[in-house]
Formats: C-alpha cells, sequence, structure tokens
C-alpha cells in the first residue's frame, strides 16, 4: 500500500470515529447529567455560556430552548426511585412536598422528548392544580385513576420533567432529594 | 518503522479532532434547524402565536403543555429587530433571545418588568437602536425570540391568546 493511502485510509476513520463517538455520546446523554439527585438530574448551567460542549450539545437535541437556572430549573427522571427505567405499561405513585419556588410543573415525554397520546389529553400536572402543596401525589399509569393522574400512554419507556419557575435561590443550588419528589413504582 | 507509527498517530489526532468538532458544532446545527422549523410557520422576524403544545407537537423538544408560546425567529442580516412583549393576564411570562448557539442572550419575566411591556432590540455588535431601547447584542445573525405565558387553567387560554397578539417581532427599517 502505497504510503499516502495509509494516511489518507487513518485520517477519514479517525474523523469518522471521532464524530460517531461524540453523536453516540450526546444521542445517550440526559438533560443535566452531570448531577444526579435520587432519580433525578439536573444541571444549572443551561443556556449560559459557561455551559460545556456536551451540556450545551445534549440540552440542544433533548430540551432546546431551555432557560438560564435564575429563571428555571429542570429536573428530569428516566428511572424510579429504585433506579429502574420508567415503563410506560406500569403504575408509580410521584409524592412531593412543598418546593421553594414561585410554581412547578411536572410533564411527561416519550424518549425523544415529545408529549405522549392518551386519551385524556393530559400531559402535566402543575403546581395551580395541587390542592395541597405540602404533601402532595400523582399517580402516573397507563389507565385512568382516582385523584391526580398523569397517563402514560403505555409507551415502553417515558421520561419526567420537573419544572422549578423562579426558584428562592435564584437558582444557585439544587433541590435535595427530600425536597424532589419520589418515584414509587406500584406495580405493572 | 515511522511508517507504521505516524498514520495512527494522524488518525488518533483527527479523531480527536472530529470529536471536539461535532461536539461543538451540535447545537449550533440543532438551533439553525429549530429556528426554519418555526420559521417555516409564521417566517422570520415576525411573531407567531404557536397553539397549546399537544402530543402532535413537533416542532420543538420538550414543550411545555402549561405555557403558550409565542417565537419570533429572527434574523438581524439587515439590521436590528424590534420585539415588543405586551402584558398578559397570566400570573407569569418571560421574554427571552436565544442566539445560534443556544445561549440565552436576555431573559425577562413580568415581575421583573413590573407587569409593564418589554421592548428590545435585537442587534449585531455595531449596529444602532433606537434611542430608549434596550439593545440585545448577538454574536450572530440568527436565533429565536421567544414569549412564554403560564396557563394555569386552559379555560383562561382565549383571552390569555387576544391578549398575547399585540406583541410583536418586526425589522427596524
Amino acid at each position: 500500500m502505497k504510503p499516502w493511502a495509509r494516511y489518507l485510509i487513518c485520517a477519514v476513520a479517525g474523523l469518522a470515529l471521532g464524530a460517531g463517538a461524540a453523536v453516540q455520546r450526546v444521542r445517550t446523554g440526559a438533560v443535566g447529567a452531570s448531577t444526579a439527585i435520587g432519580p433525578w438530574t439536573t444541571g444549572k448551567d443551561f443556556g449560559t455560556a459557561g455551559a460545556s460542549a456536551f451540556t450545551r450539545a445534549v440540552v440542544s437535541l433533548r430540551g432546546i430552548l431551555a432557560l438560564p437556572a435564575h429563571e428555571a430549573r429542570y429536573y428530569n427522571a428516566a428511572v424510579d426511585s429504585a433506579g429502574q427505567p420508567l415503563d410506560g405499561k406500569c403504575r408509580y405513585r410521584v409524592s412531593g412536598k412543598a418546593m421553594p419556588t414561585r410554581w412547578w410543573s411536572m410533564t411527561l415525554y416519550d424518549h425523544a422528548g415529545y408529549l405522549v397520546t392518551n386519551q385524556a389529553n393530559v400531559f402535566s400536572v402543575a403546581s395551580a392544580a395541587v390542592p395541597d402543596q405540602a404533601n402532595w401525589s400523582v399517580v402516573v399509569a397507563p389507565a385512568e385513576q382516582a385523584g391526580m393522574w398523569l397517563p402514560t400512554g403505555r409507551i415502553d419507556r417515558f421520561e419526567l420533567t420537573l419544572r422549578t419557575y423562579l426558584p428562592d435561590d435564584g437558582g444557585v443550588g439544587n433541590l435535595t432529594r427530600d425536597q424532589l419528589p419520589s418515584i414509587v413504582r406500584e406495580g405493572c | 518503522m515511522r511508517r507504521w507509527i505516524l498514520p495512527p498517530l494522524l488518525g488518533l489526532i483527527l479523531a480527536v479532532a472530529g470529536y471536539v468538532m461535532t461536539l461543538t458544532q451540535f447545537p449550533h446545527v440543532l438551533m439553525s434547524l429549530a429556528t426554519k422549523r418555526v420559521g417555516k410557520m409564521g417566517g422570520y422576524n415576525t411573531m407567531y402565536a404557536a397553539p397549546l403544545a399537544t402530543d402532535k407537537a413537533r416542532s420543538i423538544v420538550r414543550p411545555s403543555p402549561d405555557l403558550a408560546y409565542s417565537s419570533c425567529p429572527y434574523d438581524v442580516s439587515n439590521g436590528p429587530v424590534l420585539v415588543d412583549a405586551e402584558p398578559v393576564p397570566a400570573p407569569y411570562w418571560s421574554l427571552s433571545v436565544f442566539d445560534a448557539r443556544t445561549d440565552v442572550a436576555f431573559v425577562r419575566n413580568n415581575i421583573e418588568a413590573e407587569g409593564q411591556p418589554i421592548r428590545i432590540a435585537i442587534a449585531l455588535a455595531g449596529q444602532p437602536v433606537p434611542d430608549g431601547m434596550q439593545a440585545v447584542r448577538v454574536k450572530d445573525a440568527s436565533g429565536i425570540a421567544l414569549i412564554r405565558i403560564l396557563v394555569q387553567d386552559r379555560a383562561q387560554f382565549p383571552a390569555i391568546d387576544a391578549a398575547r397578539r399585540k406583541s410583536s417581532c418586526k425589522p427596524l427599517s
């Protein structure tokens, strides 16, 4: 083999491998994967110049147009409190307390980040709909439930995104495990 | 010996370069696609009041169904773009400006604005903006200005929708 051919093959293979590795890492990355708090992952530098190239790439794929921390914090869960993937055929109880933020909402998405088709046309639960902020629970399940219900649409895997708007501390700190809702699987 | 070491070494260096380059370009490419998608709905430098997000929404990932979005895909190549966010009957609304790298160049909410309209001029460095208007300087010509409005009850949406349509986005000249 000619020397130039060896250089060319190695150069093309190197570029392709590097680009492919980057795409794969971003595609499998979670929003705010840098900080895990129980089942939730979060990050504080979305939408800022201080965000790393990786954070910026993942946010652009999974949550483009995210606001900076002082305006909103985003917590994402792809697993329950026991660390098992969230399964749309199972029933979960999401229980929480008052959160130090002006208002919050919790939305159910498919893995690609889109709202999930369901007969009730319910896609989220927001703080305004919760009667007791200090002690609330929502059942996330495929079939209709008494009380507050967030439908899963029976999809294989889903994710929950908790948005907390205008956090009391200006977004500088993360909510603690005690402050964030727990996600407990009750059955499948 | 060198002929067997140098080509893989070049491959390794280019692999690292390819990795970094791809990671860096990711936000630019996706933001450009998002801007074009939003632009197709209402055009550039105009405010588009999108319906509340449902399972059919595909223009932006992770839309919040609790928010009404009005968006303006801007292009300041030919001069500044003026954005006017008018107050709406909702407990929270905000105006944010995202640049081509997905960074937030500006954000202000109704509480900070004390319920008054928010008026800005998005401009590149060196482009003159009208007196009395807050300039939001961006590094690249295109991006998205976005109004978010909290809709606590979908029954309130018609009133909010009517009010938000007074907001505007237009080129200076």
